[in-house]
């Protein structure tokens, strides 16, 4: 019952969150001359150093399109390390308004997760204008896109939940975090193809929600395939366990948050 | 049967806080988790019965409280620092969470617990009253429906577009302020943040106030304003340590308070009076003993902190000073209408080095802030001194003191008529003066309105006796 009223005044609050998450993209950039500019030149920064690293030093060539592939999987990617790293520590640093005001504290890691999102979205037209520059089409199942993207958006919002409430009590959550996106980052398919991963390490591809959303991402962008049925339960699975997880250490630990801040 | 609604209903209500959380500002590190649980589960398999590790010492913000506010009404909490009144608040709010009892409101809370609280600073002002707006459960149209309202009601219209960081302080509490009451919350909440406006605004919100009551609104009121409380609300809670030390009728409540307050200031006023005079004795023995007694153990950096020193040839000392007022006992904490006696003995060390037709004693009270308030002494005053061969002492009395609030020094000295003093004593007492009229300045003269009707005829002039001038709100 709880978990529901709690996601009820999520709904309620709507108009603050949209608020927040504007606030927030724009502030990110306030006072920088290129501005939104920034949303783009960030990930294809990122994308030329793997490019120029893995396609012209090392030699990677079990992809075609390296430069497609790389930035399909690395703007979600971005949206996970900015949703989970803000979200952990949103509620910790969420200051007088959590100790001094009326203010429903679950809005916070909300905002960490929409903020990515409208980052991903926004940063898509460069991903096509890549994928068209590189002769590609762009295959149908793209209409499976949005599904993907809210799939995501639910996944990153339980655990930041989770994390973010965490958080309060111990700080070193937020370390932790921190560390482990670099780990998961190694071990999703993103700088490299499914294929290139050994027979025996593949269940490590398959059951860590992070590389199954980047095959996903793969699959309707590049590939032109529908995501099979089997993956797509188990991701959906996964989400609701973490939403449920979230929903819980929340609100075992939301109303003690005001004194532990 | 008349059915009582409350709007807020509070039962049992308590709430502890453990020290070591406040202490180490909340948080702990899993590391300390993981070692406290390794430690404490080493020592179940050691077997060795282990100490309990810290015993969190816990403070009990508010204990066991029962509150019962009728809808409409006002109530207004009072109590020292600490006293568990914002904990009271924030149990209200719901943004504490209470660990017995319970607190039932019924309707929307508008709450003003602190300045800008809930307004993120590098929003504009407009942005930050949408959010909260929303918040305070406004819906979008509504909120547009009473902005230019709200804005103008705070007089924040030339800034509403900067964002807030840049505000002062009392253009947070307008914006605040404004926007709790239009929000047109069942129960508003203020906590002594009308403090910062300037008195022009401070005189609109209470307007607000007093039209919030006139229709009905629950009010709730914490203030260190006293007179704020007893003129807005219809009954005043007294917490001390959690607890409710007194409540009931606002003019009752609040003179037991100041009561107890001028109970213990008196106590403390006692006791540091007490310590300066050890260190004056201590900073004696440097000045005059000289020789054995020059060594490491003087202070001499008391005058700097007490404000207190004494000096002088000691040619005639004074051994003691008390202040007392009506009767025979010590006296700290004074009304305006008291008498002022200051009884001091004197000693006669040297009678052969001084001129006992010079001597003279006097007197200087100062305010806190450095202020002279009147210095006097024999001389100046013309009267001869009857200097005792021995021992002596001697009584200044002042019929009424007429001073207003304030703390104050007393300086008690015995020189020779040309200044040179004998024993000088800087801060040798220390009162502290708490009217309730709420008159403003350092001087409250015995005083009288007089009106005339315009024929001519005089009117009755009623005259401020001692006992009416004590009236607050008596005069205007």
């Amino acid at each position: 019952m709880n978990l529901i009223s709690a996601a009820s005044q999520l709904y309620k609050y709507r108009v603050l969150l949209w608020a927040l998450v504007v606030r927030h993209l724009s502030i990110r950039y306030r006072g920088s001359a290129l501005g939104f500019l920034w949303t783009f030149l960030n990930p294809l920064c990122l994308m030329l150093v793997y490019v120029l690293v893995f396609r012209y030093y090392i030699r990677f060539n079990e992809v075609e399109h390296y430069t497609v592939f790389l930035f399909c999987g690395l703007l979600p990617w971005l949206w996970v390390t900015s949703a989970l790293l803000e979200g952990t520590a949103s509620i910790a640093s969420g200051g007088h308004l959590i100790t001094k005001s009326m203010f429903p504290p679950q809005i916070l890691p909300a905002v960490a997760v929409v903020t990515g999102m409208i980052n991903y979205v926004l940063s898509l037209p460069l991903l096509f204008i890549f994928i068209v520059a590189n002769d590609l089409p762009i295959p149908w199942t793209v209409v499976f896109l949005p599904l993907i993207v809210v799939g995501q958006a639910l996944l990153m919002f339980g655990l930041s939940l989770v994390l973010g409430s965490l958080n309060v009590l111990f700080r070193d959550v937020q370390h932790i975090v921190g560390n482990a996106l670099t780990f998961l980052f190694f071990l999703c398919p993103i700088l490299y193809p499914a294929h290139v991963v050994p027979e025996r390490f593949q269940p490590l591809l398959h059951l860590n929600p992070f590389s199954v959303l980047t095959l996903f991402y793969h699959q309707v962008l590049l590939e032109g395939v529908v995501p099979n049925l089997l993956s797509v339960m188990m991701f959906g699975l996964t989400t609701a366990i973490c939403l449920v997880a979230g929903g819980m250490v929340f609100q075992q630990y939301r109303e003690s948050f005001a004194e532990l801040l | 049967m008349a059915l009582v609604e409350y709007s807020l209903d509070i039962v049992g209500l308590s709430k502890s806080f453990r020290r070591k959380t406040l202490a180490r500002a909340g948080y702990s590190t899993i590391k300390s988790a993981l070692l406290g649980g390794l430690s404490s589960a080493a020592k179940w398999v050691s077997g060795k019965s282990s100490r309990e590790t810290s015993p969190h010492v816990l403070t009990h913000a508010i204990d066991d409280l029962t509150i019962r506010v009728p809808r409409g009404s006002s109530l207004g909490i009072i109590g020292r620092n600490g006293s568990g009144k914002s904990t009271l608040l924030k149990l209200i709010t719901g943004i504490y969470k209470a660990d017995r009892g319970t607190v039932q409101v019924n309707g929307r809370i508008a709450a003003l617990i602190e300045l800008g609280a809930g307004f993120h600073p590098d929003f504009t002002g407009r942005e930050n009253l949408m959010l909260g707006g929303v918040l305070h459960g406004l819906s979008k149209k509504q909120l547009e429906a009473r902005f230019s309202d709200i804005v103008e009601f705070a007089e924040l219209e030339e800034v509403i577009d900067d964002p807030v960081r840049t505000y002062s302080s009392g253009m947070f509490m307008r914006l605040g302020f404004s926007l709790a009451i239009h929000t047109e919350p069942d129960i508003l909440i203020i906590d002594e943040v009308l403090a910062v406006g300037d008195a022009a605004f401070t005189a609109k919100c209470k307007d607000r106030i007093a039209q919030i009551r006139r229709e009905g609104r629950t009010l709730l009121l914490v203030s260190h304003d006293l007179d704020a409380v007893e003129r807005w609300c219809d009954e005043v809670v007294w917490l001390n340590k959690g607890k409710v030390a007194d409540r009931g009728n606002p003019r009752r409540v609040i003179d037991h308070y100041r009561e107890h307050i001028e109970k213990g200031e008196e106590q403390e006023l006692l006791r540091s009076d007490r310590v300066a005079e050890e260190e004056r004795g201590s900073m004696d023995l440097v000045a005059v003993g000289g020789g054995p007694h020059t060594n490491g153990e003087s202070r001499g950096c008391s005058e700097e902190n007490t404000q207190s020193a004494r000096w002088g040839s000691r040619e005639v000392e004074i051994e003691s000073a008390v202040l007392l007022s009506g009767g025979a006992e010590e006296h700290r904490v004074f009304h305006p209408s008291d008498g002022l006696r200051v009884r001091a003995q004197y000693r006669v060390n040297d009678a052969s080095a001084i001129d006992t037709s010079r001597v003279a004693f006097g007197i200087a009270i100062t305010r806190s802030d450095g202020v002279l308030v009147f210095g006097t002494n024999t001389t100046l005053d013309e009267v001869v001194v009857p200097l005792a061969p021995k021992r002596g002492a001697v009584e200044f009395r002042v019929a009424r003191l007429d001073l207003l609030d304030g703390s104050y020094r007393l300086d008690i000295a015995v020189h020779r008529d040309d200044g040179y003093p004998y024993d000088y004593q800087q801060g040798a007492l220390h009162f502290a003066v708490r009217s309730a009229g709420g008159q403003v300045g350092m001087y409250l003269p015995k005083r009288e309105w007089l009106w005339e009707n315009v024929v001519g005829e005089p009117a009755g002039s009623p005259k401020l006796d001692e006992k009416h001038s004590e009236q607050r709100g008596g005069t205007l």
